[in-house]
């Protein structure tokens, strides 16, 4: 078994002239939290719709836990769980609808035991029998989360999972994902603007500008590389704007 | 006199832009173009058919179509107007409110010194001129087309009597473009939106003349009247309650009076009542109903 | 293969407890059910019109004709045509909507995000459109023979019931072609409203205005009551006459022949008895006059389901994703 959870090699995603990726190459090992940061229309939504199979790359090379994007796809898909932004479900079906369908979807032996877990997880009980057209986002963002990892997986690949929630929801989907990491060995790799949050629950992050990778570091190693800086954000822009002190 | 303006010149340009009005026209323009000949082929076998059997001694009626006006062959466009031009008017009517609720510009305008009811009307008026438009082209496609199958120009009453029949049915598009805008106001998403109205036009088109005339849906796309039902309570009753909404079947028989159908019977001052009491409620229905909900979410 | 059972479970839950759908399906009931009450209604009158004539008659010292037979399957003709109108419009929407709601939210990035085979998920969507609407139209002709049973007061006979399950096998047949020719389109266009767009259009020209061009070059549709009788022609020499105006005939019927819609209606009304000239005809007969309708029906709506499972793939419904 790889230790990278994540391994891409020249990656590159054109879109007609348009270049979404430009030769990424990005390693991430397992057990790791990793936040990928990047402007609006850097390429993180497309890296992750690359990493998780959902596009293919145009050029280049990419394995999630070992299991080559191209040629194992469907092998990928068995060891991923993904949490779009702005997760939606069906409606017209109840919570446990939704993740039995999605369940027995993903192949999961005993799905209404496994639901019962992962509610547990995601400390989100007694909403099962409600339909999902009346949940709020906060509760649709723990329901993503709990579709996500139903089947168990060893990579979790998270698009902006903060992205309008209140502060609470915010602190509750950190918690989540701390203890998905530290307590199951569950590697996590998300999209996000908010850098407060990458500070609170990141082990290490990269920089995307333009479709290529500008940054990567541990963030113990970034915060100790900047000491100038007393933020994350402030590093951020300092990178971002090509004038790293 | 600006908000009318910016309105009006706003409503226009987004309607030409979108796609789905794009290709009702381009079909409804083409089935315009279309009736002239349509109508000139069916009147030239139906002679043949009556000399055929004059020779063969079959009949010794005389030929129902001896003197046809070159309105007959604008007849068929009565029919592309209830069936095309209403889905168009719904469609442009739905997508005109649709638009700012789904792209949430109309914060922005009602955060400005706009009054809702002004801002609907001046959408209304700016859909309203835009069909306008489209129904003068299609006339005026129709006349030629017309010339075309019959090798002369209409004389300048029967082209009169053409253009009266799209200001007729000007009227009688503009409950549909308020169909379409109320429900793309008050509904719940864009699907539903477009849906329901076209539902309302099945019902209004093709069910209500059956409660009242039993007539065949199918029957109602042919521009020749169906035969009046047999007398009864029921039907009498029916046709009473049925017929002045019936309003396609108000406009069929208004407009073949104006094209002088021989078949028409009574006057087409009724049925312009029911059509100009439609065009008023319409519109108030709008006005009143419409400016409480313009800032509703729309989901999906 | 599995994985497809699990996506037609979850598509039929979905649609049981769409109240949109709901509303169609009852409406579409509703209609037919009144073109039902309106048909024994107006037969009702034709009835007592007939008895009075003849009663007028006996007391002038004639002898009138025997009274117009009662076909109650003829009852069903608005009934039909209503399915065909509004039916296939309504099977526009529930396929449409089979695609938008899944391109609408995010659902089709958790689905694809799953080890799914390549066609699973059209095969789930076909699968429950094809459950769905066999249920439906189950329903709407037991709604269609209760009505023609209680409400036309008339008498069916195992005949009549083997033609009703014959005309529901043709409906059925018309609205899976209508739902996956829309399903079709949403899976291909990258906006959902453009394929939308595009079906209602097709919905249009092939429902309402291939039939009608036909329908108005009928000679005989030149005139209220028929341009023949206006003649006194009778059915024999109208046919004769119309030999000569073979090539006119051919080419108006080809006009019609192009739209699923006629091919429908021509089978469904023989069927039933509805068109004069099959009424009380065997089912063999009726079956060799016009096989050809029913099979062009089913081809077309074995072509949409080919289009269907070719189309609605990761690659075309992902198009979009950035």
């Amino acid at each position: 078994m790889t230790d990278m959870a994540i391994q891409i090699t020249g990656l590159v995603k054109q879109y007609g002239e348009k270049t979404a990726l430009e030769q990424l190459t990005l390693s991430v090992p397992r057990g790791e939290i990793f936040g990928l940061l990047g402007h609006n229309g850097a390429g993180k939504t497309t890296a992750v719709n690359i990493l998780t199979t959902l596009l293919p790359p145009s050029s280049g090379t990419a394995s999630v836990a070992g299991r080559d994007i191209q040629t194992q796809p469907a092998e990928v898909r068995r060891v991923i769980g993904y949490l779009p932004e702005n997760v939606q479900f069906y409606d017209n079906l109840t919570l446990h609808e939704n993740l039995m369908f999605f369940a027995q979807l993903s192949g999961v032996q005993h799905p209404a035991a496994r639901i019962r877990v992962v509610l547990d997880i995601v400390d989100f009980p007694g909403h099962e029998r409600e339909r999902m057209g009346t949940f709020s986002k906060g509760m649709r963002q723990r329901a993503g989360i709990a579709q996500a990892i139903l089947h168990e997986p060893e990579v979790l690949f998270l698009d902006e999972p903060t992205s309008g929630l209140d502060p609470q929801g915010v602190a509750t989907l950190r918690n989540i994902i701390i203890r998905l990491n530290r307590e199951l060995g569950v590697t996590v790799f998300m999209n996000t603007h908010l850098l407060g949050e990458v500070t609170r629950t990141c082990t290490s992050i990269g920089i995307l500008s333009a479709g290529e990778l500008i940054y990567q570091d541990s963030i113990a190693a970034t915060m100790n590389s900047f000491p100038g800086q007393d933020s994350l954000e402030e590093i951020y822009l300092s990178i971002a704007a090509g004038t790293p002190s | 006199m600006s908000v009318w303006v910016a309105t009006i010149r706003q409503e226009t340009v987004a309607a030409r832009r979108e796609r789905l009005p794009q290709f009702l026209l381009v079909v409804f323009m083409a089935m315009i173009a279309a009736s002239a000949f349509i109508g000139s082929a069916a009147k030239g076998t139906v002679t043949e058919v009556y000399q055929e059997a004059v020779r063969e001694g079959l009949t010794s009626a005389p030929n129902p179509f001896t003197t046809i006006s070159p309105l007959y062959y604008a007849r068929n466009t009565v029919i592309y107007i209830i069936l095309i031009a209403a889905l168009l008017a719904i469609v442009i009517g739905a997508q005109s409110t649709l638009r700012d609720r789904r792209a949430r510009t109309i914060d922005l305008v009602l955060s400005r010194d706009v009054p809702p009811v002004k801002y609907l009307a001046a959408k209304l008026a700016g859909t309203g001129l835009l069909l306008l438009f489209i129904l003068a082209v299609a006339a005026l496609v129709n006349i030629a087309c017309i010339a075309v199958a019959i090798g002369s120009f209409p004389t300048p009453a029967q082209a009169a009597r053409i253009l009266a029949l799209f200001g007729v049915a000007w009227l009688f598009l503009i409950p549909f473009v308020t169909l379409g805008m109320l429900n793309g106001i008050r509904c719940a998403t864009a699907t539903s939106g477009l849906l329901l109205p076209i539902v309302v036009w099945s019902i209004v088109i093709f069910i209500l003349p059956l409660l009242g005339t039993a007539a065949h849906p199918v029957s109602l796309l042919n521009p020749v009247s169906k035969s009046a039902p047999a007398e009864s309570r029921f039907f009498e009753l029916t046709s009473a309650l049925t017929g002045p909404l019936s309003l396609g079947e108000q406009f069929k028989s208004t407009t073949a009076l104006i094209l002088e159908d021989p078949q028409a019977a009574g006057t087409a001052e009724g049925g312009l009542l029911v059509i100009l009491g439609f065009f008023i409620a319409a519109c108030l229905a709008l006005l009143m109903a419409g400016p409480n909900h313009m800032r509703r979410e729309l989901h999906g | 293969m599995a994985e497809v059972g699990v996506l037609c479970r979850k598509e039929l839950k979905d649609l049981s407890r769409s109240r949109a759908i709901a509303m169609l399906l009852v409406f579409l009931s509703a209609v037919i059910l009144l073109s039902v009450l309106v048909a024994a209604a107006d037969y009702r009158v034709k009835l007592a019109e007939y008895t009075a004539y003849a009663d007028a008659l006996k007391a002038a010292g004639g002898s009138p004709t025997p009274p117009p037979n009662l076909f109650p399957l003829q009852m069903l003709r608005a009934g039909i045509e209503y399915l065909e109108i509004v039916g296939g419009l309504f099977a526009v929407i529930l396929g449409y909507g089979l695609v938008a709601k899944e391109k609408g939210s995010n659902t089709l990035q958790l689905l694809f995000t799953r080890p799914l085979g390549r066609h699973a998920f059209a095969g789930g969507k076909i699968l429950a459109t094809v459950i769905v609407w066999l249920v439906v139209v189950v329903a709407l002709f037991a709604v269609i023979a209760l009505a023609v049973l209680l409400a036309g007061r008339a008498q069916l006979g195992g005949q009549d019931f083997l033609r009703l399950a014959i005309a529901a096998a043709h409906t059925w047949v018309y609205f899976i072609m209508w739902s996956l020719l829309a399903l079709t389109l949403a899976s291909l266009t990258r906006q959902p409203a453009s394929g939308l767009v595009l079906a209602l259009v097709l919905w249009l020209v092939i429902v309402l205005v291939i039939p009608q061009i036909g329908d108005t070059m009928d000679p005989d549709n030149q005139i209220p009551g028929g341009f023949f009788a206006s003649l006194q022609i009778d059915r024999t020499n109208e046919k004769a006459l119309l030999t000569h105006f073979a090539s006119y005939e051919t080419g108006r019927d080809f006009v019609e022949q192009t739209s699923a819609t006629k091919q429908y209606e021509r089978a469904v009304f023989a069927y039933l008895g509805v068109k004069s000239q099959y009424n009380q005809m065997p089912l063999g007969a009726v079956w060799d006059a016009t096989s050809h309708n029913s099979l062009w029906l089913l081809g077309t709506s074995v072509f949409t389901v080919a289009a269907a499972f070719l189309s609605t793939t990761r690659e075309t419904l992902l198009r979009k994703l950035p």
